[in-house]
């Protein structure tokens, strides 16, 4: 059994948190690149806090959908941002765990003293998302541009077939179950008894919670505009129980329980988090909103078709709480990250029936999440990690908060925040 | 003299047509330059033309828009005047000189901004005269957040009223840079991408054909891109406002490659043997 967090690390904390506001993909940010927004997202803490020309130890983000041009899209970033260029960065990438992944990692460094100031957080674009060539067409580029006499180059084209030519769109698919995040949870969704009714009053919450943390301005100084657009433009403020029943089902054939209003929709956006130690923190008049506690990641053996392929939630979540010594009680407020709202009810009926308890509802995606939000992948983790320091910070010293956000490949991420 | 009020953004190529075929056979030289003036009261910014010239010019895409992007907009109404009967001086054949442009703000995309050009500052050079086109951009309160200034060398063009000779050029400041540090590919059809998003589809910039009419043996590229290409370089040290000006040395013919260097407040882009293609200064205001 791992030691739990000794009292020689150093504290990182959450200093506040900056994104764009969140679009549906073809939308308002179709013309934007990830490196665009994730350029915009740093420039706006960089505004925010201060830091324009300043060196910071690390900035560590991703991006699920990537071009090949973006091998290093966080430095490049960097580079088009404000920051002292000197601050050096890292791509990371763990599908939608990709932002929280980054915020652990910042962190762990901090507290192991190797960053005293660190950015975090992660970008997404559905709309500029790369298309692929079939492999067929991407075997005769390569063979042609090592060919070295002009007529080795076109005989490399001699094998490629018409239907080479048409180009692979990007799709959110296992690779090896060869079915979509949507038909794979459409699985969990019926196995689990997951009633339609309950999937649209979570995403009800969701869109009523978020449109009152907007109506109170509690994203006033975690958001900033972006190509004309101000406020989340998925949230449905207006919606209601019965606008929700209205739609069709999109998976799980035509008796499915799974709709666009209890799914979350292809999103484009960017988010990032600025973390520190503690104690530089506070010498520099920052906000010190909570602090990483820990954080733990689990996988599913969701291939063979045994386990979930969303649910590893539920099996990251017993270790951390074991670990810290926690129960679900212990919680001021607990995020969920809303993939499918079935994903969300799934989890906790999964944490009942392996012992770990029952997740109250009242504390449960307290602001909205990623059904009302919307989810561009790797930015979800940086959203979520500053809204709910804001919320442990404003509910005092000593509350804790806990994250879980599932991944594609079986994977989950959680963590946990404590106000101090 | 009646300004020229558009309801939106005239559109470049007419204007153009009309500027150089009323040029041929008129009677050019010693008149004034008409005091009119060339106005959009209110221009809503499009983000996907905003967007298609940022990815030409190496900008990334934000909130804020680059200067040189607030002359774009302007320089239809440039077009506009200079078509005009009686302005002066041939639109085939103008050189743009040099540019000078006072950012006073940050400026948002999201921003309904009015938009207006004069024509002044006629004097004359040893090659001819020159002329300035001065731009002004205004926000929604009406206060100033862009100005701009380009001079244009009419070949042979003559000034009213002006008897006196032709004022010397001034010494080229010259400012000792450091080594390139960049290096650019322009490609063979970077002057139709550039006015595709800038719509200064001056035939020079098009082909080699159409250059080739104007004495250009290859299409050169427009003096406003490598402008833009340098403030896109700067980008991220810039300050919230500043002056930058340029002087346009030599035309960059395409495909080329140039190179560039810079101090931090002085840049220069330059060719193969170092000399400049563009040379200029930013000054924070």
């Amino acid at each position: 059994m791992p030691q739990s967090p000794g009292a020689s690390l150093r504290n990182a904390v959450i200093v506040g948190g900056n994104r764009t506001p969140f679009v549906k993909s073809g939308g308002a940010y179709a013309a934007a690149s990830n490196q665009d927004m994730l350029t915009a997202a740093i420039d706006g803490l960089v505004a925010r806090f201060g830091l324009a020309g300043q060196k910071v130890d690390e900035v560590v983000a991703g991006a699920v959908l990537k071009h090949t041009r973006d091998f290093n899209l966080t430095r490049e970033s960097v580079l088009g941002s404000a920051l002292d260029p000197h601050t050096p960065a890292v791509d990371l990438q763990q599908a939608c765990g990709t932002g929280l992944e980054a915020v652990i990692y910042a962190a762990n460094k901090i507290r192991l003293g190797q960053a005293t100031t660190a950015i975090a957080g992660g970008v997404d674009s559905a709309s500029d998302a790369p298309i692929v060539v079939k492999e067929g067409l991407r075997r005769a580029l390569l063979k042609a541009s090592y060919a070295r006499k002009p007529l080795d180059r076109v005989k490399a084209f001699t094998a490629v077939r018409p239907a080479d030519l048409a180009p692979v769109p990007p799709a959110v698919v296992e690779p090896r179950t060869g079915l979509s995040m949507g038909e794979s949870q459409a699985q969990t969704t019926a196995k689990w008894g997951i009633t339609r009714q309950a999937q649209d009053e979570l995403a009800l919450a969701s869109h009523r919670n978020l449109a009152r943390a907007w109506d109170s301005g509690f994203f006033d100084d975690l958001v900033t505009p972006y190509l004309k657009v101000a406020k989340d433009k998925i949230l449905r403020p207006e919606t209601t129980i019965e606008a929700l029943g209205k739609l069709r089902p999109v998976f799980g054939g035509q008796d499915g329980t799974m709709t666009a209003g209890n799914s979350t929709a292809l999103t484009d956006g960017a988010a990032v988090v600025l973390l520190a130690e503690e104690s530089y923190a506070r010498e520099h008049h920052w906000p010190v909103l909570a602090r990483v506690v820990d954080a733990q990641v689990a996988a599913s053996d969701y291939v063979t078709g045994n386990e979930d392929l969303l649910l590893a939630g539920a099996r990251a979540i017993p270790e951390l709480l074991e670990r810290n010594g926690l129960g679900l009680d212990d919680f001021t407020y607990i995020e969920i990250h809303e993939a499918f709202a079935s994903t969300v009810l799934a989890t906790l009926a999964a944490l009942e029936q392996n012992g770990t308890g029952t997740v109250d509802r009242a504390k449960l995606n307290v602001h909205g999440s990623s059904l009302a939000a919307g989810h561009p992948f790797a930015a979800t983790g940086g959203r979520i990690v500053a809204t709910l320091a804001k919320m442990l910070a404003e509910k005092g010293a000593g509350s804790k908060g806990l994250i879980s956000i599932c991944a594609a490949g079986g994977m989950a991420v959680t963590a946990i925040l404590e106000a101090v | 003299m009646a300004d020229l009020v558009f309801p939106e953004l005239p559109s470049i190529g007419p204007l153009l047509a009309r500027g150089v075929a009323g040029s041929i056979g008129a009677g050019r030289g010693a008149r004034p330059v008409p005091g009119r003036a060339a106005i959009v009261a209110s221009h809503r910014q499009d983000i996907a033309r905003l967007s298609a010239y940022a990815r030409v010019c190496g900008f990334t895409l934000r909130d804020h828009v680059p200067p040189t992007w607030l002359h774009v907009l302007t320089f239809p109404l440039q077009a506009a005047l200079m078509a005009e009967r009686d302005f002066p001086y041939a639109l085939a054949g103008l050189v743009h000189a040099s540019n000078s442009m006072m950012l006073h703000r940050p400026v948002s995309v999201g921003e309904e901004l009015a938009l207006v050009v004069r024509a002044g500052n006629a004097r004359p050079h040893r090659k001819g005269a020159l002329f300035d086109l001065l731009g002004e951009v205004r926000g929604r309160g009406g206060e100033t957040v862009w100005t701009g200034t380009s001079s244009y060398l009419a070949l042979g063009g003559k000034v009213a009223g002006a008897s006196a000779p032709a004022e010397a050029e001034p010494a080229a400041s010259e400012v000792a840079l450091p080594a390139i540090s960049q290096q650019w590919r322009l490609p063979a059809d970077l002057g139709r991408q550039y006015a595709a998003v800038s719509g200064d589809v001056n035939p020079i910039h098009l082909n080699a054909l159409t250059a080739r009419v104007f004495g250009f043996k290859r299409p050169i590229i427009h003096g406003m891109w490598t402008h833009a290409r340098v403030i896109a370089a700067l980008e991220p040290r810039l300050p919230d406002a500043y002056t930058v000006d340029v002087e346009f040395k030599r035309p960059i013919l395409l495909p080329g490659k140039a190179g560039f260097a810079t101090d931090g407040s002085s840049f220069a882009v330059t060719n193969r043997d170092g000399k400049p293609y563009l040379t200029g200064s930013i000054t924070p205001a």
